[in-house]
């Protein structure tokens, strides 16, 4: 989806709980905060985290200079089940 | 060592090889860009067609205006606990459109779209949904589009 998105000129970025699957799978561009998969912007209601997130992802754009880069971010959710 | 033994034998094992990078430079400082969000978490309006959770490519419009109460997501292949909780731990819209009032970005789309990724007809995804959600995103000029999945 991601590549189908980038191939008609639109710059993308993939917010991954999952970062070796996005590289396996050709992502251009990816930033991976330690979430599980189903809160991949952040734990539910923290809207500081969320916004983190969302203007970590968009900042990221701006600094990557070649596909297939994958930054870690600095924030953390462990869901309680 | 000479790590081949045999020519030309294939292996039994289903290996996906990653395929050739695609890459759009983005030209533009954010303050300038319009963005438009798309999400592999399954989220549709309540009132639209729930995906078929054992695989399903067809994908839903949602505006940027409805209320997180008029959004759910049907998605069998992850914990949906969290984003039942709150929609923008994947569909981060309401973050978006703050971003958009504090100028940190120009805009945030009208549309954005809701699919269910982990499963389906890997083709279709590649010769139709791809397709049919960069059409959505490149009428409506967005520069980029964010995106959770994986």
């Amino acid at each position: 989806m991601q590549r189908a998105i980038e191939s008609v000129g639109i710059s993308t970025i993939i917010i991954a709980a999952l970062p070796p699957v996005v590289r396996q799978q050709g992502s251009p561009r990816a930033v991976a905060p330690h979430v599980p998969m189903g809160a991949n912007a952040g734990e539910p209601h923290n809207v500081e985290m969320q916004t983190a997130i969302v203007k970590a992802a968009l900042i990221a754009i701006t600094e990557m200079d070649s596909p297939g880069i994958i930054k870690s971010l600095p924030y953390e959710y462990n869901a309680k089940v | 060592m000479k790590l081949t033994t045999t020519n030309h034998l294939k292996s039994e094992i289903y290996m996906p090889i990653t395929p050739k990078p695609v890459w759009t430079p983005l030209e533009k400082p954010l303050s300038e860009c319009k963005v438009g969000f798309a999400s592999a978490c399954g989220a549709h309006l309540k009132v639209q067609k729930p995906f078929a959770t054992a695989g399903d490519s067809s994908w839903r419009e949602i505006p940027k205006t409805v209320t997180p109460e008029e959004l759910m997501v049907t998605h069998g292949g992850y914990d949906n606990s969290d984003v039942n909780r709150d929609i923008n731990c994947m569909f981060p819209y309401q973050r978006l459109i703050e971003l958009e009032n504090e100028g940190f970005i120009k805009e945030f789309a009208d549309i954005n779209v809701g699919f269910m990724g982990g499963g389906g007809i890997e083709e279709e995804f590649k010769n139709v949904t791809g397709p049919a959600i960069a059409k959505i995103m490149k009428e409506q000029n967005c520069d980029i589009v964010v995106l959770t999945a994986g």
